[in-house]
């Protein structure tokens, strides 16, 4: 199963992609998705109910969480109401540890984002803070990467042994599934995607768009 | 091909890209007709020395390049809404490709989403958003 | 006004500043100017780039490229550092055209911050709106401008 690790819609600040778009887009353009995890940047929905558009699309609708840390940028996924209140999810100045720490007691899973690039990846903050405890996955592969980001990403993955993951970044529709993760079983829940991710059997695609 | 009714949109369908004219001498004229005529935009050395990586595009003429894009794409278009987000400055001189693709279309109302982005030649994306437009039926 | 160099107290700033018309003014656009910026976009329709055209009008994204005179309310602080235009919106419903005089009211319109490891970066969306003679709105520009703070030694 192949799934968008990272996609943003209105409900963040700069999003500009309405969820039902997204999944026409991916029919429509026969997108080797499966399906998408909305990482809404410094909130988690817990709002939107998007299982019937899920079922309408024969698509797997996750949400999780975009967050912000010393590090950088960063990824949770399998967020519950104890994670929301073990961390202020709006706190622009959050430790990566802190996260870490409260998603390994709160059964979800934190994946530091577009690694590679200035000021909001990790990997331009390991000269100043050293190699955070607890990282075993990041982002390698972001659509929104420029220049050797990709590049900067994979080579601090290997340097550490960091398993990497794949997500669009998309935050305008027709930018869903540049990037996603290929799991090896189905994925129906944000509990059954922590599963697989600490099950660590998966790896980032990057998904050529139709012309 | 012109699209001159509402019927004729299909979702998904990419609108013709076009390759702006990025050169000083269009950047300056824009700057003086726009009244934005900065050595920011006009001035390789000036916008060196503040930190840029030269004299850069307005972000105002992104907008316009794609409302262009949209209108020879669909003369009769009123666009009702150009949101766009520069994540990467576009410089003077280089070249860019202006996207533009629909991503929704309100048949009842005749609205027409298009999703929006300038690119470089390495395919990255400089400045994204959505444009809102009227096509008649 | 102060020169600050401390972090911004976003909240402090909301309560003051948003949504009050700190900016004022009427213009009368010029209709070559118009037309050079519609045709250095790359614009076609003759009825942006031809000046006779019986129906000639500002280019749609236009009410982008006005400007408050005055950038920011009255006391409000100016911030160290660069600010960059991180993103604008503009939303036409009517057409601008030359000669016609429009009014150009701006308002605060948003105050919010973002992340950034080599400072936070601080958001400030001004919002123009535009109306004719007639008091008809014309549309409205909203502008974000971001200033990127210097992490604190």
């Amino acid at each position: 199963m192949i799934l968008d690790l990272h996609a943003h819609s209105i409900k963040s600040d700069d999003g500009r992609a309405k969820v039902q778009n997204y999944c026409q887009w991916i029919r429509a353009k026969e997108i080797a998705i499966d399906g998408f995890v909305l990482t809404e940047h410094r909130q988690f929905d817990n709002e939107s109910d998007y299982s019937p558009l899920a079922a309408k699309h024969g698509l797997t609708i996750l949400k999780g969480a975009e967050v912000e840390t010393q590090y950088g940028h960063v990824l949770v996924f399998g967020v519950n109401d104890a994670l929301q209140a073990a961390f202020d999810f709006t706190n622009i100045n959050l430790r990566l540890e802190q996260v870490i720490e409260a998603c390994h007691a709160n059964g979800a899973v934190a994946v530091p984002c577009h690694p590679g690039r200035k000021r909001v990846g990790m990997a331009a903050h390991l000269e100043e803070f050293g190699i955070p405890k607890g990282v075993t996955i990041v982002e390698v592969y972001n659509g929104g990467s420029r220049g050797e980001e990709d590049q900067v990403a994979q080579h601090m993955a290997d340097e550490q042994g960091y398993l990497g993951i794949g997500g669009s970044d998309a935050h305008i529709v027709s930018h869903i599934g540049r990037c996603a993760t290929e799991f090896s079983g189905d994925i129906r829940s944000e509990l059954e995607l922590v599963e697989a991710l600490q099950g660590r059997d998966f790896k980032a695609l990057k998904i050529k768009q139709e012309d | 091909m012109s699209i001159n009714h509402l019927s004729e949109v299909e979702f998904g369908v990419e609108l013709p890209t076009f390759q702006p004219d990025t050169s000083l001498a269009n950047v300056k004229k824009f700057a003086i007709a726009a009244g934005w005529n900065s050595p920011r935009f006009t001035d390789h050395e000036a916008a060196r020395k503040e930190g840029l990586p030269g004299a850069l595009i307005p972000g105002i003429m992104s907008q316009g390049f794609l409302s262009a894009m949209i209108h020879n794409w669909a003369p009769g278009a009123e666009i009702r809404l150009v949101d766009t987000i520069f994540r990467a400055p576009c410089v003077v001189d280089e070249r860019y490709h202006i996207n533009g693709v629909v991503t929704d279309i309100d048949e009842e109302s005749g609205e027409v989403e298009i999703d929006l982005t300038v690119t470089n030649d390495a395919q990255e994306t400089r400045v994204f958003g959505t444009a809102k437009v009227m096509i008649a039926n | 006004m102060p020169n600050v160099h401390e972090p911004i107290d976003v909240e402090s700033l909301r309560d003051q500043f948003l949504n009050s018309v700190f900016d004022e003014y009427e213009l009368v656009l010029d209709a070559q100017k118009l037309a050079d910026y519609a045709k250095s976009c790359g614009e076609t329709a003759q009825k942006y780039i031809d000046t006779s055209n019986p129906d000639f009008q500002a280019p749609p994204t236009f009410g982008s490229s006005l400007q408050p005179k005055v950038r920011y309310p009255k006391g409000f602080p100016t911030f160290k550092g660069l600010g960059m235009d991180a993103g604008k919106a503009v939303s036409p419903s009517k057409p601008m055209r030359a000669g016609e005089p429009i009014t150009v009211k701006t308002h605060m319109h948003d105050i919010y911050t973002k992340t950034g490891r080599s400072g936070r970066m601080v958001f400030f969306v001004n919002r123009m709106e535009f109306s004719n003679a007639n008091g008809d709105t014309l549309g409205a520009a909203d502008t974000s401008i971001v200033i990127r703070e210097k992490p604190q030694s």
